[in-house]
Protein backbone atom coordinates (compact mmCIF):
# COMPACT_ATOMS: atom_id res chain seq x y z
CA UNK A 1 0.00 0.00 0.00
CA UNK A 2 2.87 2.32 1.12
CA UNK A 3 5.02 1.62 -1.98
CA UNK A 4 2.22 1.90 -4.18
CA UNK A 5 1.73 5.26 -2.74
CA UNK A 6 4.63 5.95 -3.51
CA UNK A 7 5.64 5.07 -6.68
CA UNK A 8 2.39 6.33 -7.94
CA UNK A 9 3.12 10.26 -6.41
CA UNK A 10 6.70 10.33 -5.36
CA UNK A 11 8.67 8.03 -8.13
CA UNK A 12 11.51 10.88 -8.22
CA UNK A 13 11.91 9.86 -4.37
CA UNK A 14 12.65 6.44 -5.01
CA UNK A 15 16.00 4.56 -5.27
CA UNK A 16 15.58 2.95 -9.08
CA UNK A 17 19.12 1.42 -8.45
CA UNK A 18 17.42 -0.80 -5.50
CA UNK A 19 14.55 -1.78 -7.66
CA UNK A 20 17.13 -3.07 -10.36
CA UNK A 21 19.44 -5.11 -7.69
CA UNK A 22 15.75 -6.39 -5.79
CA UNK A 23 14.91 -7.90 -9.38
CA UNK A 24 18.53 -9.27 -9.44
CA UNK A 25 18.23 -11.19 -6.11
CA UNK A 26 14.90 -12.42 -6.49
CA UNK A 27 15.47 -14.22 -10.05
CA UNK A 28 18.04 -16.03 -8.12
CA UNK A 29 17.13 -19.61 -6.70
CA UNK A 30 18.70 -18.27 -3.35
CA UNK A 31 16.84 -15.66 -2.40
CA UNK A 32 13.10 -17.47 -4.26
CA UNK A 33 9.83 -16.75 -2.37
CA UNK A 34 11.42 -14.25 -0.47
CA UNK A 35 9.05 -11.04 -0.83
CA UNK A 36 10.53 -8.12 -1.82
CA UNK A 37 9.52 -6.15 1.25
CA UNK A 38 12.08 -8.62 3.08
CA UNK A 39 14.89 -8.54 0.21
CA UNK A 40 14.56 -4.82 0.87
CA UNK A 41 15.52 -5.08 3.85
CA UNK A 42 18.48 -7.56 3.38
CA UNK A 43 19.83 -5.33 0.14
CA UNK A 44 20.51 -2.30 2.42
CA UNK A 45 22.74 -4.09 4.88
CA UNK A 46 24.87 -5.45 2.00
CA UNK A 47 28.69 -4.46 0.83
CA UNK A 48 29.13 -4.18 -3.01
CA UNK A 49 32.56 -4.35 -4.60
CA UNK A 50 33.97 -4.14 -8.08
CA UNK A 51 36.20 -6.28 -9.46
CA UNK A 52 38.60 -6.20 -11.91
CA UNK A 53 38.81 -9.03 -14.66
CA UNK A 54 41.22 -11.48 -13.39
CA UNK A 55 40.83 -10.36 -9.75
CA UNK A 56 40.72 -13.92 -7.83
CA UNK A 57 38.22 -13.29 -5.60
CA UNK A 58 38.94 -16.12 -3.05
CA UNK A 59 41.28 -19.11 -3.45
CA UNK A 60 40.69 -22.71 -3.21
CA UNK A 61 41.13 -24.21 0.10
CA UNK A 62 40.55 -20.54 2.29
CA UNK A 63 37.76 -20.98 4.81
CA UNK A 64 34.95 -19.30 3.38
CA UNK A 65 33.65 -15.82 5.28
CA UNK A 66 31.00 -14.49 2.70
CA UNK A 67 28.79 -14.93 0.21
CA UNK A 68 28.44 -13.58 -3.32
CA UNK A 69 25.99 -12.78 -5.76
CA UNK A 70 26.93 -11.27 -9.04
CA UNK A 71 25.51 -8.24 -10.36
CA UNK A 72 27.21 -7.37 -12.76
CA UNK A 73 29.94 -9.06 -15.16
CA UNK A 74 30.70 -12.72 -14.85
CA UNK A 75 32.90 -15.04 -12.38
CA UNK A 76 34.21 -18.31 -13.15
CA UNK A 77 34.65 -20.77 -10.41
CA UNK A 78 37.86 -22.85 -10.54
CA UNK A 79 39.73 -26.37 -9.66
CA UNK A 80 42.94 -25.29 -8.13
CA UNK A 81 43.90 -28.72 -7.15
CA UNK A 82 43.08 -29.39 -11.17
CA UNK A 83 46.26 -30.14 -12.99
CA UNK A 84 44.50 -28.36 -15.59
CA UNK A 85 42.67 -25.70 -13.39
CA UNK A 86 39.21 -27.00 -14.64
CA UNK A 87 36.74 -24.47 -14.98
CA UNK A 88 33.71 -25.46 -13.14
CA UNK A 89 31.23 -23.16 -14.21
CA UNK A 90 30.87 -19.67 -15.52
CA UNK A 91 28.66 -17.18 -13.48
CA UNK A 92 26.71 -14.55 -15.37
CA UNK A 93 24.43 -11.77 -13.50
CA UNK A 94 21.92 -12.94 -10.81
CA UNK A 95 24.02 -15.93 -9.81
CA UNK A 96 25.58 -16.66 -6.78
CA UNK A 97 28.68 -18.31 -4.83
CA UNK A 98 30.25 -19.03 -2.00
CA UNK A 99 26.90 -19.93 -0.18
CA UNK A 100 28.88 -22.78 2.18
CA UNK A 101 30.51 -20.31 4.44
CA UNK A 102 27.05 -19.38 5.68
CA UNK A 103 26.38 -22.46 6.88
CA UNK A 104 29.90 -23.41 8.41
CA UNK A 105 33.67 -22.61 8.55
CA UNK A 106 34.08 -24.85 5.95
CA UNK A 107 36.99 -24.63 3.15
CA UNK A 108 36.26 -23.59 0.17
CA UNK A 109 36.14 -26.10 -2.60
CA UNK A 110 36.98 -24.04 -5.73
CA UNK A 111 38.60 -20.50 -6.53
CA UNK A 112 36.33 -17.83 -7.43
CA UNK A 113 37.96 -15.52 -10.51
CA UNK A 114 35.98 -12.55 -11.70
CA UNK A 115 35.92 -12.96 -15.92
CA UNK A 116 34.98 -9.91 -17.04
CA UNK A 117 34.71 -5.86 -14.84
CA UNK A 118 32.36 -7.50 -11.93
CA UNK A 119 29.76 -6.23 -9.63
CA UNK A 120 29.03 -8.68 -6.78
CA UNK A 121 27.42 -8.42 -3.67
CA UNK A 122 28.91 -9.53 -0.55
CA UNK A 123 27.36 -10.68 2.58
CA UNK A 124 29.50 -11.52 5.51
CA UNK A 125 28.91 -14.69 7.51
CA UNK A 126 28.82 -12.87 10.65
CA UNK A 127 25.53 -10.83 9.40
CA UNK A 128 23.94 -14.40 8.64
CA UNK A 129 24.34 -15.00 12.15
CA UNK A 130 23.43 -11.62 12.86
CA UNK A 131 20.10 -12.23 10.82
CA UNK A 132 19.19 -15.49 12.22
CA UNK A 133 18.89 -14.09 15.46
CA UNK A 134 17.26 -10.88 14.05
CA UNK A 135 14.81 -12.02 11.37
CA UNK A 136 13.55 -15.57 10.74
CA UNK A 137 11.34 -14.89 8.04
CA UNK A 138 14.38 -14.26 5.94
CA UNK A 139 16.97 -16.54 7.31
CA UNK A 140 14.87 -19.39 7.21
CA UNK A 141 13.54 -19.14 3.64
CA UNK A 142 17.71 -18.38 2.12
CA UNK A 143 19.05 -22.08 4.51
CA UNK A 144 15.66 -24.31 2.84
CA UNK A 145 16.58 -22.52 -0.38
CA UNK A 146 20.12 -23.40 0.23
CA UNK A 147 19.28 -26.75 1.34
CA UNK A 148 16.98 -27.25 -1.63
CA UNK A 149 20.18 -26.36 -3.81
CA UNK A 150 22.32 -28.96 -1.68
CA UNK A 151 19.56 -31.74 -2.53
CA UNK A 152 19.39 -30.86 -5.93
CA UNK A 153 22.85 -31.09 -7.10
CA UNK A 154 23.57 -34.39 -4.74
CA UNK A 155 20.39 -35.91 -6.35
CA UNK A 156 21.81 -34.48 -10.04
CA UNK A 157 25.39 -36.53 -9.18
CA UNK A 158 24.34 -39.64 -7.93
CA UNK A 159 25.69 -42.55 -9.54
CA UNK A 160 23.04 -43.86 -12.26
CA UNK B 1 74.83 3.37 8.53
CA UNK B 2 73.64 0.45 5.65
CA UNK B 3 70.34 2.92 4.86
CA UNK B 4 72.55 5.83 4.94
CA UNK B 5 74.68 4.61 2.27
CA UNK B 6 71.83 3.37 0.48
CA UNK B 7 70.24 7.49 0.44
CA UNK B 8 74.06 8.28 -0.99
CA UNK B 9 74.09 5.82 -3.58
CA UNK B 10 70.90 6.43 -4.51
CA UNK B 11 71.73 10.49 -5.04
CA UNK B 12 75.09 9.30 -7.25
CA UNK B 13 72.86 7.29 -9.27
CA UNK B 14 70.34 10.62 -9.37
CA UNK B 15 71.31 11.62 -12.98
CA UNK B 16 70.35 8.43 -14.62
CA UNK B 17 66.65 8.10 -12.97
CA UNK B 18 63.56 10.04 -12.19
CA UNK B 19 63.78 11.81 -8.91
CA UNK B 20 60.37 9.80 -8.04
CA UNK B 21 62.22 6.59 -9.09
CA UNK B 22 64.99 7.57 -6.50
CA UNK B 23 62.50 8.21 -3.84
CA UNK B 24 60.73 4.89 -4.46
CA UNK B 25 64.35 3.06 -3.99
CA UNK B 26 64.60 4.77 -0.51
CA UNK B 27 61.15 3.55 0.59
CA UNK B 28 62.55 0.52 0.07
CA UNK B 29 64.76 0.33 1.87
CA UNK B 30 63.51 1.56 4.76
CA UNK B 31 62.37 -1.04 6.97
CA UNK B 32 58.74 -1.68 7.37
CA UNK B 33 58.29 -0.99 10.81
CA UNK B 34 60.08 2.46 10.96
CA UNK B 35 57.67 3.78 8.55
CA UNK B 36 54.95 2.14 10.77
CA UNK B 37 56.34 4.09 13.54
CA UNK B 38 56.64 7.43 11.71
CA UNK B 39 53.21 7.16 10.64
CA UNK B 40 52.13 6.84 13.61
CA UNK B 41 53.85 9.58 15.16
CA UNK B 42 52.90 11.54 12.66
CA UNK B 43 48.81 10.68 13.24
CA UNK B 44 49.57 11.37 17.10
CA UNK B 45 51.15 15.05 16.29
CA UNK B 46 48.23 15.79 13.83
CA UNK B 47 45.94 14.20 16.05
CA UNK B 48 47.01 16.22 19.23
CA UNK B 49 46.75 19.75 17.19
CA UNK B 50 43.36 19.34 16.30
CA UNK B 51 41.98 17.29 18.78
CA UNK B 52 38.70 20.39 19.00
CA UNK B 53 37.39 18.89 15.39
CA UNK B 54 38.19 15.40 16.02
CA UNK B 55 36.05 15.58 19.41
CA UNK B 56 33.44 17.05 17.06
CA UNK B 57 33.64 14.22 14.35
CA UNK B 58 33.43 11.67 16.49
CA UNK B 59 29.88 13.11 17.98
CA UNK B 60 28.58 13.81 14.36
CA UNK B 61 29.99 9.86 14.00
CA UNK B 62 27.79 8.50 16.83
CA UNK B 63 24.98 11.00 16.00
CA UNK B 64 24.96 9.72 12.39
CA UNK B 65 25.62 6.08 13.78
CA UNK B 66 22.34 6.10 15.51
CA UNK B 67 20.21 8.32 13.00
CA UNK B 68 21.54 5.77 10.29
CA UNK B 69 18.90 2.85 11.77
CA UNK B 70 16.38 5.47 10.63
CA UNK B 71 17.52 6.43 7.02
CA UNK B 72 17.97 2.71 6.64
CA UNK B 73 14.02 2.19 7.82
CA UNK B 74 13.18 4.82 4.84
CA UNK B 75 15.93 2.89 2.44
CA UNK B 76 13.76 -0.10 3.68
CA UNK B 77 10.78 1.49 1.75
CA UNK B 78 12.32 1.92 -1.33
CA UNK B 79 13.34 5.73 -1.19
CA UNK B 80 16.14 7.25 -2.30
CA UNK B 81 18.99 8.29 0.84
CA UNK B 82 19.33 12.09 0.19
CA UNK B 83 15.69 11.88 0.19
CA UNK B 84 15.29 10.10 3.28
CA UNK B 85 17.78 12.13 5.12
CA UNK B 86 16.11 15.74 4.10
CA UNK B 87 13.51 14.25 5.50
CA UNK B 88 15.00 13.29 8.72
CA UNK B 89 16.43 16.76 9.05
CA UNK B 90 13.55 18.76 8.37
CA UNK B 91 11.56 16.21 11.23
CA UNK B 92 14.60 16.67 13.35
CA UNK B 93 14.03 20.66 13.07
CA UNK B 94 10.09 20.67 13.16
CA UNK B 95 10.42 18.19 16.70
CA UNK B 96 13.42 20.27 18.22
CA UNK B 97 11.36 23.31 17.86
CA UNK B 98 8.22 21.58 19.31
CA UNK B 99 9.68 20.44 22.10
CA UNK B 100 11.42 23.52 22.82
CA UNK B 101 7.83 25.33 22.65
CA UNK B 102 5.63 22.52 24.53
CA UNK B 103 7.35 20.29 26.33
CA UNK B 104 10.37 21.64 27.74
CA UNK B 105 8.83 24.74 29.67
CA UNK B 106 9.24 23.29 32.91
CA UNK B 107 12.92 21.99 32.48
CA UNK B 108 13.68 25.67 30.97
CA UNK B 109 11.86 26.82 34.16
CA UNK B 110 14.21 24.88 36.25
CA UNK B 111 17.48 25.57 34.94
CA UNK B 112 16.70 29.22 34.69
CA UNK B 113 15.47 28.97 38.06
CA UNK B 114 19.11 27.30 38.79
CA UNK B 115 21.05 29.64 37.22
CA UNK B 116 19.31 32.63 38.74
CA UNK B 117 19.83 31.95 42.42
CA UNK B 118 23.32 30.18 41.25
CA UNK B 119 24.82 33.42 43.82
CA UNK B 120 22.26 32.87 46.22
CA UNK B 121 23.15 28.87 46.38
CA UNK B 122 27.19 29.39 45.85
CA UNK B 123 26.68 31.60 49.53
CA UNK B 124 24.64 28.95 50.83
CA UNK B 125 27.18 26.28 50.34
CA UNK B 126 30.02 28.76 51.06
CA UNK B 127 28.14 29.65 54.16
CA UNK B 128 27.40 25.58 55.04
CA UNK B 129 31.58 24.93 54.55
CA UNK B 130 32.07 27.43 57.07
CA UNK B 131 29.95 26.31 59.43
CA UNK B 132 31.11 22.62 58.72
CA UNK B 133 34.80 24.12 59.51
CA UNK B 134 33.42 26.23 62.39
CA UNK B 135 32.03 23.11 64.07
CA UNK B 136 35.24 20.72 63.48
CA UNK B 137 37.59 23.77 64.65
CA UNK B 138 38.69 22.33 67.88
CA UNK B 139 38.68 18.14 67.20
CA UNK B 140 40.04 18.64 63.68
CA UNK B 141 42.15 21.50 62.45
CA UNK B 142 43.24 19.63 59.50
CA UNK B 143 39.37 19.72 58.21
CA UNK B 144 38.93 23.21 58.94
CA UNK B 145 42.38 24.70 57.13
CA UNK B 146 41.01 22.39 54.30
CA UNK B 147 37.99 23.45 54.50
CA UNK B 148 39.16 27.37 53.90
CA UNK B 149 41.32 26.38 51.70
CA UNK B 150 38.92 25.02 49.88
CA UNK B 151 36.17 27.37 50.10
CA UNK B 152 39.25 30.35 49.40
CA UNK B 153 39.83 28.91 46.06
CA UNK B 154 36.65 27.75 44.58
CA UNK B 155 34.73 31.24 46.59
CA UNK B 156 36.93 33.75 47.19
CA UNK B 157 38.41 36.89 45.16
CA UNK B 158 39.58 35.92 41.94
CA UNK B 159 38.50 32.05 42.61
CA UNK B 160 37.38 29.65 40.52
CA UNK B 161 33.86 30.74 40.46
CA UNK B 162 34.56 33.78 40.01
CA UNK B 163 36.86 33.31 36.37
CA UNK B 164 34.10 30.99 35.13
CA UNK B 165 31.21 33.29 35.94
CA UNK B 166 32.82 36.22 34.17
CA UNK B 167 31.37 37.45 30.98
CA UNK B 168 34.80 37.06 28.68
CA UNK B 169 35.22 33.25 30.34
CA UNK B 170 32.06 32.78 29.31
CA UNK B 171 32.37 33.52 26.25
CA UNK B 172 35.37 31.92 25.77
CA UNK B 173 34.26 28.42 27.02
CA UNK B 174 30.80 28.84 24.74
CA UNK B 175 32.69 29.73 21.70
CA UNK B 176 33.62 25.76 20.86
CA UNK B 177 30.08 24.58 21.95
CA UNK B 178 28.37 27.33 19.67
CA UNK B 179 30.73 25.75 16.55
CA UNK B 180 30.02 22.31 17.56
CA UNK B 181 26.12 23.33 17.58
CA UNK B 182 26.40 23.96 13.70
CA UNK B 183 29.15 22.31 12.66
CA UNK B 184 28.06 18.66 14.06
CA UNK B 185 24.76 18.47 12.28
CA UNK B 186 26.41 19.63 9.06
CA UNK B 187 28.75 16.84 9.41
CA UNK B 188 25.94 14.55 10.70
CA UNK B 189 24.00 15.77 7.09
CA UNK B 190 27.13 14.50 5.06
CA UNK B 191 27.89 11.82 7.14
CA UNK B 192 24.64 9.72 6.46
CA UNK B 193 24.21 11.19 2.94
CA UNK B 194 27.20 10.34 1.70
CA UNK B 195 28.22 6.76 4.08
CA UNK B 196 27.35 4.12 1.23
CA UNK B 197 29.28 6.13 -1.35
CA UNK B 198 32.36 6.25 0.39
CA UNK B 199 32.08 2.97 1.37
CA UNK B 200 31.76 1.69 -2.08
CA UNK B 201 34.85 3.69 -3.35
CA UNK B 202 36.61 2.56 0.12
CA UNK B 203 35.82 -0.81 -0.76
CA UNK B 204 36.81 0.12 -4.47
CA UNK B 205 40.14 0.40 -3.13
CA UNK B 206 40.57 -2.60 -1.42
CA UNK B 207 42.73 -5.45 -2.68
CA UNK B 208 40.68 -8.67 -4.02
CA UNK B 209 42.69 -10.50 -1.39
CA UNK B 210 41.71 -8.44 1.29
CA UNK B 211 37.99 -7.91 0.62
CA UNK B 212 36.52 -10.86 2.84
CA UNK B 213 38.88 -9.61 5.88
CA UNK B 214 38.12 -5.96 5.33
CA UNK B 215 34.23 -6.79 5.43
CA UNK B 216 34.88 -9.06 8.29
CA UNK B 217 36.52 -6.30 9.96
CA UNK B 218 33.93 -3.29 9.38
CA UNK B 219 30.50 -6.20 10.23
CA UNK B 220 32.17 -6.55 13.49
CA UNK B 221 33.16 -3.18 14.42
CA UNK B 222 29.65 -2.19 12.98
CA UNK B 223 28.11 -4.98 15.29
CA UNK B 224 30.29 -3.56 18.24
CA UNK B 225 29.61 -0.36 18.07
CA UNK B 226 25.96 -0.65 17.11
CA UNK B 227 25.39 -2.30 20.62
CA UNK B 228 27.80 0.16 22.50
CA UNK B 229 26.02 3.17 21.00
CA UNK B 230 22.10 1.93 21.37
CA UNK B 231 22.81 0.39 25.04
CA UNK B 232 24.77 3.59 26.20
CA UNK B 233 21.54 5.59 25.11
CA UNK B 234 19.33 3.52 26.84
CA UNK B 235 21.55 3.21 29.74
CA UNK B 236 21.77 7.15 29.80
CA UNK B 237 18.01 7.07 29.91
CA UNK B 238 17.43 4.56 32.78
CA UNK B 239 19.84 5.86 34.81
CA UNK B 240 18.67 9.20 34.34
CA UNK B 241 14.91 7.93 35.08
CA UNK B 242 16.21 6.04 38.04
CA UNK B 243 18.00 8.92 39.51
CA UNK B 244 15.19 11.40 38.73
CA UNK B 245 12.80 9.15 40.59
CA UNK B 246 15.16 8.71 43.72
CA UNK B 247 15.99 12.56 44.09
CA UNK B 248 12.33 12.79 43.83
CA UNK B 249 11.27 10.50 46.19
CA UNK B 250 14.20 11.96 49.08
CA UNK B 251 12.91 15.41 48.20
CA UNK B 252 15.93 17.45 46.81
CA UNK B 253 14.87 19.87 44.12
CA UNK B 254 15.09 19.81 41.15
CA UNK B 255 14.99 15.88 40.34
CA UNK B 256 14.41 16.26 36.77
CA UNK B 257 17.34 18.14 36.41
CA UNK B 258 19.57 16.40 38.11
CA UNK B 259 18.14 13.31 36.68
CA UNK B 260 19.03 14.53 33.04
CA UNK B 261 22.80 15.35 34.42
CA UNK B 262 23.24 11.96 36.26
CA UNK B 263 21.97 10.09 33.07
CA UNK B 264 24.04 11.88 30.59
CA UNK B 265 27.02 12.34 32.84
CA UNK B 266 26.51 8.20 33.38
CA UNK B 267 28.18 8.34 29.55
CA UNK B 268 31.49 8.48 31.08
CA UNK B 269 32.85 5.35 32.87
CA UNK B 270 33.55 5.53 36.22
CA UNK B 271 33.83 9.11 36.93
CA UNK B 272 30.09 9.74 35.35
CA UNK B 273 27.93 8.41 38.71
CA UNK B 274 30.53 10.75 40.48
CA UNK B 275 29.59 13.54 38.90
CA UNK B 276 26.11 12.97 39.12
CA UNK B 277 26.09 12.60 42.88
CA UNK B 278 28.51 15.24 43.64
CA UNK B 279 25.92 17.73 41.98
CA UNK B 280 23.26 16.29 43.46
CA UNK B 281 24.78 16.33 46.96
CA UNK B 282 25.29 20.01 46.73
CA UNK B 283 21.82 20.91 45.78
CA UNK B 284 20.99 18.73 48.71
CA UNK B 285 23.33 20.68 50.90
CA UNK B 286 22.18 24.32 50.02
CA UNK B 287 18.50 22.62 50.25
CA UNK B 288 18.92 21.37 53.93
CA UNK B 289 21.64 23.23 55.12
CA UNK B 290 22.93 20.08 56.67
CA UNK B 291 24.83 16.82 55.95
CA UNK B 292 22.55 14.56 56.99
CA UNK B 293 20.16 14.29 53.71
CA UNK B 294 23.84 14.05 51.97
CA UNK B 295 23.55 10.05 53.07
CA UNK B 296 20.64 9.31 51.50
CA UNK B 297 21.87 11.39 48.17
CA UNK B 298 25.12 8.83 48.86
CA UNK B 299 23.11 5.40 49.59
CA UNK B 300 20.62 6.54 45.69
CA UNK B 301 23.64 6.78 44.00
CA UNK B 302 25.75 3.66 45.16
CA UNK B 303 22.60 1.84 44.80
CA UNK B 304 21.77 2.97 41.11
CA UNK B 305 25.77 2.25 40.16
CA UNK B 306 24.91 -1.36 41.36
CA UNK B 307 22.02 -1.85 39.45
CA UNK B 308 23.61 -0.52 36.72
CA UNK B 309 27.08 -2.49 36.86
CA UNK B 310 24.71 -5.89 38.08
CA UNK B 311 21.65 -5.64 36.05
CA UNK B 312 21.12 -2.74 33.85
CA UNK B 313 24.50 -2.90 31.96
CA UNK B 314 24.79 -6.58 31.16
CA UNK B 315 20.82 -6.39 29.71
CA UNK B 316 21.77 -3.22 27.75
CA UNK B 317 25.23 -3.34 26.41
CA UNK B 318 26.36 -6.91 26.80
CA UNK B 319 29.55 -8.45 27.41
CA UNK B 320 31.31 -7.48 23.70
CA UNK B 321 32.29 -4.07 24.74
CA UNK B 322 34.03 -5.10 28.02
CA UNK B 323 37.54 -4.42 28.50
CA UNK B 324 40.29 -5.64 31.02
CA UNK B 325 39.90 -3.37 34.19
CA UNK B 326 43.36 -2.22 33.61
CA UNK B 327 42.75 -1.55 30.14
CA UNK B 328 39.97 0.01 30.63
CA UNK B 329 41.81 2.84 33.37
CA UNK B 330 44.81 3.47 30.67
CA UNK B 331 42.15 3.74 28.04
CA UNK B 332 39.85 6.47 29.92
CA UNK B 333 43.52 8.14 30.78
CA UNK B 334 44.93 8.40 27.69
CA UNK B 335 41.36 8.84 26.09
CA UNK B 336 41.04 12.25 28.75
CA UNK B 337 44.46 13.36 28.19
CA UNK B 338 43.82 13.46 24.27
CA UNK B 339 40.08 14.62 23.91
CA UNK B 340 39.08 15.37 27.64
CA UNK B 341 35.61 14.04 28.02
CA UNK B 342 34.95 13.06 24.81
CA UNK B 343 38.09 10.81 24.71
CA UNK B 344 36.86 8.89 27.87
CA UNK B 345 33.31 8.46 26.28
CA UNK B 346 34.83 6.74 22.96
CA UNK B 347 37.69 5.38 24.62
CA UNK B 348 35.98 2.32 25.36
CA UNK B 349 34.43 1.36 22.17
CA UNK B 350 37.74 2.64 20.10
CA UNK B 351 39.66 0.63 21.67
CA UNK B 352 37.46 -2.78 21.86
CA UNK B 353 37.21 -2.12 17.81
CA UNK B 354 41.37 -2.39 17.80
CA UNK B 355 41.33 -4.88 19.78
CA UNK B 356 38.97 -7.27 17.49
CA UNK B 357 40.66 -5.50 14.14
CA UNK B 358 44.33 -7.10 15.83
CA UNK B 359 42.56 -10.18 16.06
CA UNK B 360 40.68 -10.56 12.49
CA UNK B 361 44.40 -9.17 10.39
CA UNK B 362 46.28 -11.85 12.41
CA UNK B 363 43.78 -14.47 11.94
CA UNK B 364 43.61 -13.39 8.13
CA UNK B 365 48.05 -12.91 8.21
CA UNK B 366 47.67 -16.86 9.53
CA UNK B 367 45.63 -17.70 7.16
CA UNK B 368 47.36 -16.39 3.88
CA UNK B 369 50.52 -17.74 5.17
CA UNK B 370 49.12 -21.16 5.65
CA UNK B 371 47.53 -20.75 1.87
CA UNK B 372 50.60 -19.69 0.49
CA UNK B 373 52.60 -22.54 1.58
CA UNK B 374 50.10 -24.66 -0.45
CA UNK B 375 49.12 -22.53 -3.32
CA UNK B 376 49.31 -23.19 -7.41
CA UNK B 377 48.73 -20.83 -10.01
CA UNK B 378 45.76 -20.76 -11.56
CA UNK B 379 45.53 -20.73 -15.26
CA UNK B 380 42.04 -19.67 -16.73
CA UNK B 381 41.31 -22.80 -19.17
CA UNK B 382 37.63 -23.16 -19.36
CA UNK B 383 36.51 -26.78 -19.19
CA UNK B 384 32.45 -27.33 -19.24
CA UNK B 385 30.64 -29.08 -16.03
CA UNK B 386 27.80 -29.03 -13.76
CA UNK B 387 27.32 -26.71 -10.98
CA UNK B 388 28.70 -27.56 -7.64
CA UNK B 389 27.88 -25.14 -4.61
CA UNK B 390 31.26 -23.75 -2.76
Amino acid sequence: MVMEILKRYFSWALDKTMESRLQTLSDGPLFKGISKKLLRKLLVDLIEKKYAEGDIIFHEGEVGKAFYVVLEGSVKIIKESNPENKTLHVLGPGSHFGELALIGNTSRFASAVAEKDSLLLIMYKSYFDDLIRRNNAISTKILLNLAEILSDYIHRNQPE
Amino acid sequence: MKLLRNIVMSDKRHKSGTLLNDLREIHNQIPRWVLILLALGLAAVVVTRITQLIIMLIAAGAVAYILNSVITAFERLGMKRSVAVILLFVFAAMLVIVTNRIFIPDLNQEIMNVYARFPEFSRQIQDALLLTAQSSAGKYPFIESSIMKFVDIVFGPGGFLERTLSASEILMQATPFIMAFILVPFFVFFLLKDWPGAMRRVMGWVPASYVETTISVIEEINILVGKYLRGLAADCFVIGALASAGLWLIGVNYPLTLGILSGVANIIPYFGPVIGCTVSSFVALMQYRSFDPLLNVIVLYIVIKLMDDLVIQPLLIGKGVHLHPMLLVITLIVGEKLFGIMGMISGVPVVTAAQKTAVILLEHHRDKQRRESTRSTIKLNPVKSPVRPI
